[in-house]
């Protein structure tokens, strides 16, 4: 009987005392443990054409009307998270720039490290612009920091700037694998990161002219977009998993839910815009371009009106984001400002003509448009003007004419919904009141005296 | 695998020590002492061995026994009794009844009998009869209020088997997911879930245990009595015994049971029925001038439903009867529930189960169809199981248990935008639901009711795509959710008797199935169609070795257990789902994909390693102290630092037997402590990439948004309890009363952290969550009389959570969201509160007062979605169980009851916000309906502070922007109720044929029974038409948020049960 006991006690111990596993056992087979700078960055640049395509965007440009379940054009206040912008771009991005093992394979190393940069600085600047301070520099450190502190916008930029010159010179020659947007073309690169600093000085136009003017002259010097060639687009396909949001929504999700508001056909079809038809396509009701007045809750339908344009909603449709049009239209403006020595005009009508060969394919119909006494160039009218133009040439990205919107107050026939004026921000997202709470009350407390409000305003919004 | 084969190796070797001694034949009858009756169904077991028999139906038995051997004759409320054999070949027995019934036994950890008596912590077992009154579809709902502590959240019987959650006093981690084991005759089986917060509700597959099957469910609540289960049992067992067959020559029983219950959907609810579908309460006319119904509006504010003839959306139809006539705009008041079918539900089951001198066996097959009260709905299930016997050689037995069950089901959607549930949310009160009922016309064109509306220049329709939601019919008929699964579980396990003091026995286990979900999206409907489908694997396997060793000595007794376990788990997984549409109608296949099919392969597996030791010692019957240490070793945790142990120490004593007080039958006290744990899922200690979309040709990864932690430990919760179990007068009254404290430390979480961090969650060790509370069972037979029984059981149980801390730095942890229509609720848990506080808009209100704040419209302000309204945890749940029986009638009623806790309810919100709800056609108190103009008197009254001036207003607004835009949208204050209620969950009605009538029939019993499954509601506190009682939504561990809830279904129906 011994025997048994003592070969029991063994065979429990062999059954017991094992914690060594194999060592693979706990080794998630499912996804990759590695992952090349390339294909972070270009799961990044994935999220790019959300920046523009938002009906909430569109809202606070005005450019759509609702045609049912009229809401966001009300102008509720409510909450909009920025979150997924950390979590998903700028999280692959600052993956690429921590990383120790980036692969030469993939083009050089300092490429990749610049487009990433570039990359996260793009969509930084948009954030800033859309909610005022954001965590920026203690942002993007995972475990090291769950409660990161807001920079404030300005100090934000300053290094946005940095960042940007600093990517513009560590380029190398050699193209990088794995670019959606410009099929690893370095040079485009380059020129994107002077033009969106183009555009930041611009931004600052009200609140430190001195520094927009002394940015603006740098970047337009370092060399900025030359042709519609350069545009950042994204370019969507004829897939379902690469289509255009807003061929889920309206082609898919049958939500005929857009018209083009009864400011933009104003603006465009008494002077003949040629990218009107592109835009909208005419009420089914008529035949015609009619506008519906924009936050209207009764007199509403998708007969009557002109709704967004096939070719905006088709879904392989491309989705301007930084584009040589925008590019000509702020050097009119630093040339009516006299921040640079050129001619306004000059830049003004080659502005509309690039919009116009952008969204239409062709530059016809320019000249005659141009010719149009209420489009042609008056100095004595400029940054109307201007302003007027980029607006109509910004259609569908609408936060971005949103921000000129408030930095120029153009177009400035914009209506106020029920009363409800445009906001001048986007409210911070809900849950930060209880993820990041000391930061988020601080941040609040310092901009908008403590009322985390749609109408506080960002720091260059003066 | 080596230390498996050791295991087997070991117990072959055993064989081998078969000891024979001079064997001889013994016979007698067993009688009762009080009157002498013979005595059938007697164990007689040869001490020390587990050799024995059973008396037949005259008392009678023979064994053959060594002539040194005792006998030990014991059966269930008589006192056990021990005759030395001393060579006699005659032995009768006279059985003394056991008036007091101390000496129950029940199962505890690892499927150890003990006598309840000596244990130290709180169990509960439930009759499998009672668990079985009512052959509820899953089984572990029929826990709901019969074992105190134990919360269960069920669902609408309209899925059939939906999800029934256990919550085990109170939820004990923070993240919600807490799970009580479930084990069946040994074997640890899945309770996974692969239902998502809406769509088809497949239900828990705890279920899979055939009711009938059920012997008895021991719920080892807390970890001092499942500190046996390790890392596994930090939330306590529900233990499931399962039947057996009896030892003995003639004892041959086969059992028929078939019940028969049509199934009903009810408690709708409530609607109006003065205005119809549209937006404005004017008509839109045709360019001919006729009116016509706004198609296009899937809310009810639109004209007065007065029957104005007008053109309905069946006459837009060119191959409908009603093409182009104008018909009475009138309401269908009972649209909703014209929808719902009568169901029936029919269950047959057949068992067969005997034995003789070394064999038992039961066998038994069930079978069940259910056609659901959704059309087109239906659940198919077989449970094929046998448990088996066999003494090899005297003192080694194999036993096996091997249960099959198969399911096979085509479920309804429930949520507010799926299947047909949304019809309380988005609808028009003028549609008439007969109509929508033939949704397909002879030329295959799909009838919807939602659509674009008519040209203004022809007046006809001509695109017949749904604009947002379908035809319920089309759903119900096209758009369909199919599951199966094959399902085996069980295991094979030797004993070996080597002295008879000392066992040993080991076992496989086993549990292994294979989930099929299919789901189809036709064309023709509003969405893009597809395809999907899945195939689920998962295996999970025990090996166990257990020896024990019971002594006594004088005034002490002994009872030691060292054991080791491994557990494997392999699961896996194929989902395949077409993109961008399906190539041809009707040819549902991954092929047929338009785009590149969206694909997931997934392999898991985790292995647990553990060795354990218990000693119980027991001194003069009267002292009991336990103490048990358990290793277990995970491969989920991180490598070099994945050994935990658990221990638990517990008392009790039988303070009855040092007094001579006449009423108390029995008293015992107890009190516990013990350490249990829990550790995560594989893969959360090491970082991995996500894979991302493919762009043309570019392969794209991303950094998942969880953050993965390579120093993850498991958590741990340290548990006191103490209790008290007294019974006076001869047993007729029973008291059992604990109190607990839970404390559920480094719980590992995937904390929702700012997503500015660059992630939206992190594994880690935090927190702390404290849950204390008391149960009580009350236990009684008020009335005995030799014609009449009353026996009634009470229980509550009362819990008390506190999340007392986070981790540093973070004092909120959420939970869940929910967010419809921009608007956001959260469930989230506040350091220093209770667990799970609903978090979302409220009305602003005015400081020193407390009214409404009003905007310059006069309509009310809310807040950000950061108003804390409160726990959704109830107070107290319970459940009151009486059984009366009148000579060979009897009634078993079962209630259950909830206290406090809170939800939101979307339905009802949606409701009022489409303008379907009653509150929406209210008469003002000027008189006038509320959707009446404002200058006519109509309109809501509304009373508050201007937020402007700070002068208080008295106004009327305009009913539709109040209810649609403000109160209906964006205060969920409004739309928050208490989850209180008391249920009359089971009611059975049954007679049992006397023995005059079975006598002249082959058979042994008969028994015929009326039974009645969810009757009735009888009190809540939400409002009618929304049960608090199955809210619950599918995986999501706790409901906190109603939306979309299948109706309520009641069955009636007859069950009969004969013995042959």
């Amino acid at each position: 009987m011994k025997k048994a006991y003592i070969l029991f006690l063994i065979s429990g111990f062999l059954l017991g005392s094992c914690s060594d596993f194999d060592e693979d056992i706990n080794k998630n087979p499912n996804l990759p443990n590695q992952a090349s700078g390339t294909q972070l960055i270009a799961n990044a640049q994935l999220s790019l054409p959300g920046l523009a395509s938002s009906p909430k965007g569109s809202s606070m440009a005005q450019y759509l009307a609702e045609t049912q379940y009229v809401g966001l054009t009300l102008y509720p206040q409510e909450s909009t998270s920025f979150y997924g912008y950390y979590q998903g771009p700028l999280e692959n991005l600052q993956t690429v720039l921590d990383a120790e093992d980036l692969n030469a394979a993939d083009g050089p190393i300092d490429n990749q490290l610049a487009v990433a940069k570039i990359l996260k600085a793009y969509y930084y600047w948009n954030l800033t612009d859309r909610w005022g301070d954001i965590p920026y520099s203690e942002a993007l450190q995972g475990a090291d920091n769950f409660t990161p502190a807001y920079d404030t916008q300005e100090s934000i930029y300053n290094d946005l700037f940095a960042e940007l010159k600093e990517a513009n010179s560590m380029m190398v020659s050699g193209s990088i694998t794995n670019d959606i947007v410009y099929g690893g073309d370095m040079d485009k690169w380059k020129k994107l990161a002077n033009t969106i600093r183009l555009f930041m000085a611009l931004r600052l136009s009200e609140v430190d002219p001195a520094m927009a003017k002394t940015e603006f002259s740098a970047a337009l010097s370092a060399g900025v977009f030359t042709s519609n060639d350069d545009n950042l687009v994204f370019e969507h396909l004829a897939d379902a998993n690469n289509q255009n949001y807003w061929y889920s929504q309206v082609v898919e999700r049958n939500r005929e839910w857009w018209a083009l508001s009864e400011n933009l056909v104003e603006e465009m079809k008494p002077v003949n815009d040629p990218r009107l038809a592109v835009y909208g396509d005419p009420a089914r009701e008529t035949g015609e371009y009619t506008g519906l007045k924009f936050g209207e809750e009764d007199n509403i339908g998708t007969e009557e009106f002109a709704l967004l344009g096939s070719k905006i909603f088709a879904q392989d449709a491309p989705v301007y984001l930084v584009t040589y049009a925008q590019v000509l239209f702020a050097k009119a403006e630093a040339a009516h400002r006299g921040w640079i020595e050129e001619d306004a005009e000059t830049n003004y009508n080659m502005a509309v003509e690039a919009s116009i060969e952008q969204w239409t394919g062709s530059s016809d119909g320019a000249g005659d448009f141009l010719a149009n006494p209420k489009i042609a160039f008056d100095a004595g009218n400029a940054l109307e003007q201007i302003s007027n133009q980029r607006w109509v040439h910004l259609y569908m990205f609408g936060y971005e004419a949103w921000s000129e919107w408030r930095r120029t107050g153009y177009p400035n026939d914009l209506v106020e919904p029920n009363g409800n004026e445009i906001p001048t921000r986007l409210s911070y997202p809900d849950n930060e009141a209880f993820n990041n709470e000391a930061n988020y009350e601080a941040a609040v407390g310092r901009q908008f005296n403590g009322d985390d409000s749609i109408y506080g305003k960002v720091w260059w919004d003066e | 695998m080596r230390n498996k084969i050791t295991c087997i190796a070991l117990l072959l070797f055993f064989q081998a020590f078969n000891m024979m001694a001079q064997q001889g034949e013994v016979s007698g009858t067993v009688t009762v002492a009080s009157d002498g009756m013979t005595l059938p169904g007697v164990n007689v077991v040869v001490k020390g061995t587990n050799q024995g028999t059973v008396t037949d139906m005259n008392g009678n038995y023979a064994i053959n026994v060594a002539a040194d051997a005792t006998l030990v004759f014991s059966s269930l409320g008589f006192e056990d009794q021990e005759q030395a054999v001393n060579g006699r070949s005659e032995i009768n027995v006279a059985m003394v009844e056991d008036l007091e019934g101390l000496d129950e036994v029940v199962v505890t950890a690892l499927g150890i009998s003990r006598d309840k008596k000596s244990l130290g912590y709180a169990t509960q077992e439930v009759d499998g009869e009672d668990i079985n009154l009512t052959n509820e579809q899953n089984v572990l709902g029929s826990l709901a209020g019969r074992v105190a502590g134990v919360q269960v959240t069920g669902s609408s019987g309209a899925s059939m088997g939906g999800t029934q959650k256990i919550k085990i006093r109170g939820v004990n981690s923070i993240s919600g997911g807490d799970q009580p084991l479930i084990v069946v005759d040994g074997t640890p089986i899945s309770n996974a879930n692969f239902s998502g917060s809406d769509g088809a509700d497949y239900g828990n597959l705890g279920q899979d245990v055939n009711p009938n099957d059920i012997a008895s469910v021991n719920v080892l609540k807390g970890p001092a009595a499942s500190a046996l289960y390790g890392i596994r049992g930090q939330y306590g067992v529900i233990m499931i015994t399962t039947k057996k067959g009896k030892k003995g020559v003639k004892d041959v029983q086969v059992q028929l049971n078939s019940s028969f219950t049509l199934e009903h959907a009810a408690d709708f609810l409530p609607k109006q029925n003065l205005y119809g579908g549209g937006s404005s309460q004017s008509f839109s006319t045709l360019p001919n001038g006729d009116p016509y119904v706004a198609v296009s509006v899937d809310e009810s504010w639109g004209p007065r439903m007065d029957g104005t003839p007008v053109r309905q959306v069946f006459s837009f139809y060119p191959q409908d009867p009603t093409y182009g006539q104008l018909t009475p705009f009138v309401p269908h008041p009972d649209n909703i529930e014209n929808y719902y079918e009568t169901g029936y539900n029919l269950n047959n089951g057949i068992t067969v189960s005997g034995g003789n001198e070394n064999t038992t066996y039961r066998l038994s097959l069930n079978d069940t169809r259910i056609e659901g009260v959704e059309p087109n709905s239906y659940l198919d299930r077989n449970n094929l199981s046998l448990s088996a016997s066999l003494d090899l050689v005297e003192n080694l037995t194999v036993t096996t248990n091997i249960n099959y069950a198969r399911n096979d089901a085509r479920r309804p959607g429930q949520g507010s935008e799926v299947g047909a549930a949304y019809l309380n949310q988005w609808f028009q009160r003028n549609l008439d639901m007969k109509r929508l009922k033939d949704y397909k016309y002879d030329d295959g064109t799909f009838l919807h009711w939602n659509l674009r509306n008519p040209s203004s220049t022809t007046g006809e329709i001509t695109n017949f795509d749904p604009l947002y939601w379908n035809n319920p019919y089309f759903n119900a008929y096209e758009n369909t959710s199919e599951d199966r699964r094959d399902r085996l579980f069980g295991d094979v396990s030797l004993k070996y008797q080597i002295t008879p003091e000392l066992e040993i026995s080991g076992a496989i286990r086993s549990d292994m199935y294979t989930q099929n979900i299919e789901s189809r999206q036709a064309f023709g409907g509003t969405d893009t169609p597809e395809y999907s489908v899945g195939k689920y694997q998962n295996k999970e396997w025990n090996y166990e070795l257990l020896a024990q060793y019971n002594k006594d000595f004088d005034e002490f007794s002994l009872n030691a257990t060292l054991g080791g376990n491994i557990f494997s788990r392999k699961y896996s997984y194929l989902y395949m789902e077409t993109v961008g549409g399906l190539s041809s109608p009707g040819f549902y296949n991954i092929e047929a994909s338009i785009d590149r099919p969206e694909t997931t392969s997934y392999l898991l597996e985790k292995q647990i390693r553990s060795a354990f030791a218990m000693v119980s010692l027991g001194y003069q019957d009267t002292y009991f102290l336990d103490a048990s240490i358990r290793n277990d070793n995970s491969s989920a945790l991180p490598e070099d630092n994945n050994s935990y142990y658990y221990p638990s120490v517990s008392g009790s004593m039988i303070f009855s037997e040092l007094t001579d007080w006449e009423p108390l039958s029995f008293g015992k006290i107890r009190a516990s402590y013990a350490q249990a744990g829990s550790d995560l899922s594989p893969y959360r200690t090491t970082p991995a990439f996500g894979v991302g979309t493919v762009y043309g040709s570019t392969n794209t990864l991303f950094v998942p948004n969880n953050l993965n932690n390579p120093d993850i430990e498991p958590s741990f919760s340290h548990s006191y309890e103490a209790g008290l179990d007294m019974r006076f007068f001869k047993n007729r009254l029973g008291l059992d009363f604990t109190y607990y404290m839970q404390k559920n430390k480094n719980q590992i979480i995937n904390l929702d952290v700012s997503g500015a961090s660059g992630y939206s969650s992190s594994t880690i060790n935090a927190g702390l969550i404290q849950n204390q509370g008391f149960e009580i069972t009350l236990t009684g037979q008020p009335i005995k009389t030799e014609d009449f029984l009353w026996d009634a059981v009470f229980n509550i149980n009362s819990n008390k959570s506190e999340v007392v801390e986070l981790a540093p730095g973070i004092d909120v942890y959420t939970y869940g969201s929910s967010t419809y229509s921009s608007v956001t609720t959260y469930l989230n848990s506040y350091e220093g509160e209770p667990f799970g506080s609903l978090v979302g808009q409220a009305y602003q209100r005015d400081e020193a007062t407390g009214e409404i704040l009003l905007g310059s419209d006069n309509m009310p302000l809310y807040t950000d979605a950061t108003h804390n309204f409160g726990s959704v945890l109830p107070d107290f749940t319970g459940g009151f169980q009486n059984t009366f029986r009148y000579k060979n009638f009897s009634l078993a009623a079962m209630i259950d009851f909830q206290g406090g806790g809170q939800f939101f309810s979307r339905s009802k919100q949606l409701g009022v916000r489409t303008g379907q709800d009653p509150i929406t056609v209210q008469i003002n108190d000027r008189g006038q309906n509320v959707r009446d103009p404002l200058e006519d008197g109509g309109g809501v009254k509304v009373t508050g502070i201007s937020a402007e001036t700070g002068e208080p207003v008295e106004a009327y607004v305009n009913a539709r922007s109040y209810y649609r835009n403000v109160v209906g949208r964006r205060i969920y204050e409004e739309w928050l109720y208490d989850a209180s209620y008391i249920k009359l969950r089971e009611v059975k009605l049954g007679y049992n044929f006397g023995k005059n009538l079975i006598d002249r029939l082959p058979f042994d019993a008969v028994n015929v029974a009326l039974i009645a499954r969810n009757p009735a509601m009888i009190w809540q506190k939400a409002p009618d038409g929304i049960d608090p009682s199955s809210i619950s939504t599918g995986s999501q561990s706790i409901s906190w948020y109603e939306s979309g809830q299948l109706p309520t279904v009641r069955s009636y129906g007859i069950n009969l049960n004969i013995t042959f």
